[in-house]
């Protein structure tokens, strides 16, 4: 017999942030196509509605960034935990969840990382999610602030190598997080059902089958910040 | 009819100038400008009568002669203390006069609050910075920045990087004008417009206009502008193009399509083809020199602080760009696919991921 659990995997703050970011992200990719490519894209009318558009979802990304980061480093203190890969996770876990995406899951064999909400990212998603919170966000960030203020801050962008570097650049990591859409959406599907990996995004709860005979799990109600978990026994 | 009289004998001054016999002009205003011209008069209480003799010789005016325009200078000049009087502008520059006294530029100025008769040249003698200069006098730069930026992304910069009447004149195209621009190094100043003194020291003493032109063919290639723009880098010199109406009116109406961004942040075989690079000259005005027709600003790319949306865009970047999103869309594409051919292994072991 098996049963249903339900874990609160995604705390509000978290779900706020990620929509105000995913929202923003999108219309940063969009609008940023036509900012570049004004001759053969129009999709918002004038040029000036894309740069506005732009510039207020650069914004907001940024605001949503900054609450993400205060909420995990000070508010929930699980940042590191959440986000960075242990040993490990470099030198073996990383290598059994690429062999699950490209093979295993091929032939039916089971995920090797259970999410729970102190471990939810298996080892590739915390390496990768590393990379952009730590290092992609803030440089689109960066850039995009300092090509918002060209005139007062050309000094500084000559410093930092001058505008077409930096032009260069953010269009670069605006083509990452493009792709990164398109993986990341794709991967959220992957879980027992295609809307498995959604739900808990909107509601805060993550559905999951497990043995009966499996031993339950406490709830936490010391740590709300991280997520509670609670059983619902089900046939 | 004594106007009429003074307005042909203008007329005629420009024909003759015109056609050859110019320097008929030379002894009067000689004459005049061993007074007008002379530093003790710059220094005296009546400077405003002085007249700086090398940027008034390189205007037309000089070509036309003082007396063309102070026609009735009394032979006890200057001890007799009658003021002669003066040509209107509207004399010889009819046209002009009659388009302007309908623009709502009219009521505010007069010619001579923009155009010093002594130092006017024609905008393509003028550098950039010396156009806007002149508007500048009357309409206070931050408060332009700060009317535009009601409607006008980064304002700042378009003020910074235009010509006022690029977008305020009744001209449908544009061109394209590069300059030289240069800063004392390590000075961390702003960029200004590289005076003639500074370039002919580049080339000792050879025409500045080598400088670009290298086989002096009087034609600027792309190749050769490529070249130039390479050579200047960490030289505390850069090359900057600014749009400049192709003929300019005084209008000062605002086109539709000024509004419209596009008109300017786009790229592509109509836009940006026409340039010229303007060189100084010794008497402070300039000379423009014809660039081969193509994507001029592409070659700005190469200047690090030069970029304009949507118009100078690196196709190699495009490129890689382009690689990393279809990087992206190629896994769930590749995944999905055989996600669906094995869909069977994960009913069978009931252990969807």
């Amino acid at each position: 017999m098996k049963h249903k659990e339900m874990m609160y995997m995604t705390p509000l703050p978290v779900r706020i942030w990620h929509w105000l970011n995913a929202f923003g992200i999108v219309t940063l990719c969009i609008t940023g196509i036509q900012i570049r490519f004004p001759d053969y894209i129009n999709i918002f009318g004038a040029y000036k509605a894309a740069i506005r558009l732009h510039n207020t979802a650069g914004v907001v990304v940024s605001i949503s960034y900054m609450l993400w980061l205060v909420y995990y480093l000070i508010v929930a203190r699980s940042l590191i935990k959440l986000y960075v890969p242990t040993v490990k996770d470099l030198t073996s876990g990383i290598f059994r969840q690429a062999y699950f995406y490209f093979l295993a899951y091929f032939v039916g064999q089971p995920n090797p990382h259970h999410s729970t909400p102190e471990s939810k990212f298996n080892p590739m998603q915390k390496a990768a999610y590393l990379v952009i919170m730590f290092i992609l966000l803030p440089l689109v960030i960066a850039s995009g602030v300092l090509l918002m203020y060209v005139a007062p801050l050309r000094e500084l962008l000559m410093l930092l190598g001058g505008i077409k570097i930096l032009v260069g650049t953010h269009f670069l990591l605006a083509c990452c997080f493009t792709a990164f859409l398109f993986v990341h959406i794709y991967l959220a599907t992957l879980g027992h059902t295609p809307l498995a990996h959604f739900k808990p995004m909107w509601n805060g709860w993550e559905e999951e089958t497990v043995e009966d005979d499996a031993p339950e799990k406490t709830t936490e109600i010391t740590k709300p910040e991280i997520g509670i978990s609670s059983t619902e026994k089900q046939g | 009819m004594h106007l009429h009289t003074r307005s042909i004998s203008i007329c005629l001054a420009i024909f003759i100038a015109f056609t050859g016999t110019a320097l008929a002009a030379g002894p009067e205003n000689e004459k005049c400008m061993a007074c007008h011209g002379s530093a003790e008069i710059k220094s005296s209480s009546i400077r405003r009568v002085y007249i700086d003799p090398a940027r008034f010789a390189s205007t037309t005016h000089a070509i036309v002669g003082c007396t063309s325009c102070h026609d009735r200078v009394s032979s006890g000049h200057p001890g007799d203390s009658y003021i002669p009087p003066k040509a209107t502008c509207g004399e010889c520059h009819g046209p002009v006069h009659d388009e302007y006294a309908k623009s709502v530029h009219a009521p505010k100025a007069r010619c001579n609050d923009c155009h010093n008769p002594h130092d006017a040249r024609l905008p393509a003698s003028m550098s950039g910075e010396d156009i806007n200069r002149t508007c500048a006098r009357c309409h206070d730069t931050r408060k332009t920045i700060q009317s535009h930026a009601k409607w006008l992304p980064q304002a700042d910069l378009h003020i910074d990087s235009l010509l006022c009447i690029t977008c305020h004149t009744g001209s449908k195209d544009y061109v394209i004008i590069m300059s030289i621009e240069s800063r004392l190094p390590g000075s961390g100043t702003e960029f200004k417009t590289a005076g003639y003194e500074e370039l002919a020291g580049l080339t000792r003493g050879e025409d500045i206009r080598r400088l670009i032109d290298l086989n002096g063919d009087n034609i600027v290639s792309l190749a050769e502008l490529r070249a130039f723009n390479h050579q200047l880098r960490g030289k505390n010199m850069r090359l900057w193009g600014m749009m400049t109406p192709e003929i300019v009116t005084h209008s000062y109406q605002i086109l539709n399509n000024r509004w419209d961004c596009s008109f300017c942040h786009a790229s592509g075989p109509k836009a940006m083809q026409k340039s010229f690079i303007s060189f100084p000259e010794k008497n402070g005005g300039f000379t423009r020199l014809s660039v081969e027709k193509g994507a001029i600003l592409d070659i700005l790319y190469g200047t690090p602080d030069f970029y304009m949306l949507g118009t100078t865009r690196s196709t190699a970047l495009n490129i890689i760009g382009a690689l990393i999103v279809a990087a992206g869309l190629s896994f769930p594409v590749a995944h999905g696919f055989f996600r669906f051919l094995t869909r069977k292994n994960r009913k069978e072991s009931n252990h969807e991921a």
